[in-house]
């Protein structure tokens, strides 16, 4: 074929050449995308574009999705709450709900707590000598305690926490609310699975996640529950049910009296107000 | 005509090995290798992407820059083509497979910037194995199946890591390039 370098061009019809490829290349390709694209056009909602717009955009993680984009996405097809977005303040939360049309009365908000009381209260079965750390600890036969979802107390959560606000007291891991971002790394991170979401308006929660019977329990835990029911008989809002020989709270219907937490034989319940807690047990 | 197929495989593949020999794609290599399944989602997308654009700038190289006499252009165009091409099988992919796209999505735009990509176009050119536009996307294939074996090696190397006690000297990073340096040792070996 003729070669154009021997042909003696003068320079400027040299880079002349060049440019004319380049944009040949350019025009094919161009022209190439403009037509895939055209043919092969997704239908995106558009108001993924507005959620996306009022979401905090911290990109966190904080909702288990890959990032807001993604919680947009879910939202616009329905699948996600608005709530699972700890980070995003309450004014966009009810300009989303606006914009896609469902009913959202805000108060969603949530707060983590450790569902685990025992600690120190919790028999070890066994010494745990290994690596620290309860994913570790975790592997080898479920950890160190006879409850098989007792919190081990070795710092899992501790060391995921960005916010220094996990802490292990007395062999528990505990949340301080006040720094908590709500991220959600300790929760995904406790092998136990142990550290759980409930509504930042409530005033008891559950601490114990045993699905055992009684006398196991009594064996392995002096804070574990029995599942005896006396919290279920004696709410006067008919807010607590028995589950797998556990008490699960309705924040709905909860009014907050604190009469499970007076009533429980196994001090099992507690109130979220730290202050208000220790009090109580002082008292009892 | 098929003769030198096997000698491509094993050099594209292993003794070449893009990442572990050639240091090309070293980003990737360190930055999509934490658990195997998206170390091996971003594999098949180099892989894919490899073979499609050598496939496309080998002929456009060989039947039109280097009669021309344009051949010193070849770098601004490979990437342009690679770019573009990126583009479309992004475009694609959302259309047809959206599980598909919704696995790779992330990486394809970073395949974009993946010096591996352009290494293998670049290398079928000067390369003795490669005589004809075959070999070319041979190489461009298993090459890209040489990146998917060195980042899946990697991925599940650093998954065992998770689990173990590293000094706090190495921890993370550091101990991740001690990894990356033992598996170029024993790559280059061959």
């Amino acid at each position: 074929m003729y070669n154009l370098l021997d042909a003696q061009l003068t320079p400027v019809a040299h880079v002349l050449i060049v440019v004319g490829i380049m944009l040949v290349i350019a025009l094919v390709f161009g022209f190439l995308i403009m037509v895939v694209s055209k043919k092969f056009a997704v239908d995106v909602d558009e108001r993924e574009e507005t959620v996306l717009g009022c979401l905090a955009g911290a990109n966190c993680g904080g909702c288990g999705k890959a990032g807001c984009a993604a919680l947009a996405h879910s939202l616009v097809e329905g699948k996600g709450e608005i709530d699972d977005c700890p980070v995003t303040d309450k004014k966009n939360k009810l300009k989303i709900a606006e914009i896609l049309g469902v009913d959202y009365a805000g108060g969603g908000e949530f707060i983590y707590v450790v569902n685990c009381g025992g600690g120190i209260n919790a028999k070890d079965r066994n010494d745990y000598l290994g690596e620290s750390g309860c994913v570790r600890q975790s592997m080898v036969s479920g950890g160190r305690k006879f409850c098989s979802t007792a919190c081990l107390g070795d710092g899992s959560c501790v060391s995921v926490c960005d916010n220094d606000a996990v802490s292990v007291i007395d062999g528990v891991a505990y949340i301080d609310t006040d720094k908590c971002i709500k991220c959600g790394k300790c929760a995904r991170t406790c092998p136990k699975t142990l550290i759980t979401k409930i509504p930042a308006s409530a005033v008891v929660y559950v601490k114990c996640s045993t699905k055992c019977r009684g006398k196991e329990v009594m064996d392995a835990c002096a804070k574990g529950c029995i599942g005896c029911g006396i919290c279920a008989k004696n709410c006067a809002q008919k807010a607590i049910t028995m589950v797998d020989n556990l008490p699960r709270v309705d924040y709905s219907k909860c009014v907050g009296c604190g009469y499970c937490v007076e009533k429980c034989p196994r001090k099992v319940f507690h109130f979220v107000d730290r202050t208000r807690d220790e009090n109580r047990d002082k008292k009892g | 005509m098929f003769k030198m197929i096997p000698a491509i495989i094993f050099a594209a593949m292993l003794s070449q090995n893009f990442i572990l020999v050639q240091f090309l794609g070293i980003c990737p290599f360190l930055g999509v290798s934490k658990n195997t399944k998206s170390a091996f989602g971003m594999g098949m997308a180099v892989t894919a992407v490899m073979f499609i654009a050598t496939l496309i700038t080998y002929p456009l190289y060989t039947y039109l820059l280097k009669p021309l006499g344009f051949d010193y252009m070849e770098i601004i165009v490979f990437i342009f083509v690679i770019a573009s091409l990126v583009q479309v099988i992004e475009i694609i992919l959302k259309k047809t497979s959206k599980s598909l796209y919704e696995a790779m999505g992330i990486y394809l735009p970073l395949i974009t910037t993946n010096c591996a990509v352009l290494g293998v176009t670049e290398l079928v050119l000067t390369s003795e194995l490669v005589v004809t536009m075959l070999d070319a996307c041979a190489y461009g294939l298993f090459g890209g199946l040489g990146f998917t074996l060195a980042i899946v090696l990697m991925s599940g190397m650093r998954e065992k890591l998770d689990t173990v006690k590293v000094p706090k000297a190495f921890e993370g990073f550091p101990i991740t390039m001690l990894l990356a340096c033992f598996m170029a040792m024993a790559f280059s070996m061959f």
